[in-house]
């Protein structure tokens, strides 16, 4: 996806991404990006919670008029649960179809 | 907590089902276009690797190395999406595919006058693309002539 967006950028498309995977966006490294720590499947939000999603996609805007490096990463403040991470102990057990 | 390696769970996943080692590019620097026209005067397309197709397309391979990817137009009824992805777990997507693929939170963006439209396409895709090759001189070429062919300004992505 990364590359997908770098090549749109190299034709003249000003792109944004939203990643909750950081590790991989450093490494691709597309021209812009916001990071939600969010477990993979709700990068932009909750559920049925339109003004969290709204918020995030507004902010990923925010971040596309205000990045002026390419490649830089801005890390939104978003907590998945308040004082609890045990979810990303649950991640990565991909439900098999 | 810092966040989650998910390269080095991701070469465990494939490792332990007998594939070759996921490799990503490593890129020292990026692309550049500046954005310069008004937020609220672009048109804006989605760009999704979630697996996300409608009822009456084909569905993803969802395993790896799909090189194909799907046109989801703009007024798409969101319940006629659906979702084919192996490798995250999209149970709560299934029930609102805005947690991947925010259609509709972009068509309320328009109305508020906050971007300028919706492009008329969106575009999804499945990831876990190993042919690299391919997904540069194949799959992102064909992507960014529709966009072009739309007038895309910005493209809004969400890899899954």
């Amino acid at each position: 996806m990364g590359l997908i967006v770098r090549i749109a950028e190299e034709a003249g498309i000003p792109t944004i991404l939203v990643s909750s995977a950081r590790d991989i966006t450093e490494s691709v490294k597309p021209p812009r990006a916001v990071f939600v720590d969010f477990p993979l499947g709700h990068q932009t939000g909750k559920p049925f919670d339109r003004a969290l999603q709204t918020s995030i996609i507004k902010d990923a805007f925010a971040a596309l008029k205000s990045i002026s490096e390419p490649g830089t990463i801005i890390d939104l403040p978003y907590k998945w649960t308040e004082g609890d991470d045990s979810w990303e102990d649950e991640v990565l057990q991909p439900r098999q179809a | 907590m810092s966040p989650i390696d998910y390269m080095e769970r991701t070469r465990a996943f494939f490792e332990a089902r007998g594939f070759p080692p996921y490799r990503w590019v490593v890129n020292e620097s990026a692309p550049w276009t500046t954005f310069k026209k008004p937020l609220e005067s672009c048109r804006v397309a989605l760009l999704s690797s979630g697996g996300v197709y409608h009822k009456d397309q084909t569905p993803f391979n969802p395993d790896r190395d799909d090189l194909t990817f799907r046109e989801i137009p703009r007024d798409v009824d969101v319940k006629e999406l659906r979702i084919q992805h192996n490798n995250y777990d999209h149970r709560d997507a299934d029930q609102d595919v805005n947690c991947v693929f925010p259609i509709e939170r972009f068509r309320e963006l328009e109305v508020e006058g906050y971007i300028g439209e919706l492009a008329p396409t969106s575009y999804t895709l499945m990831g876990r693309i190993f042919r690299l090759t391919a997904l540069r001189t194949e799959l992102a070429p064909q992507i960014v002539q529709k966009l072009k062919e739309e007038q895309v300004d910005v493209l809004f992505a969400v890899p899954a």
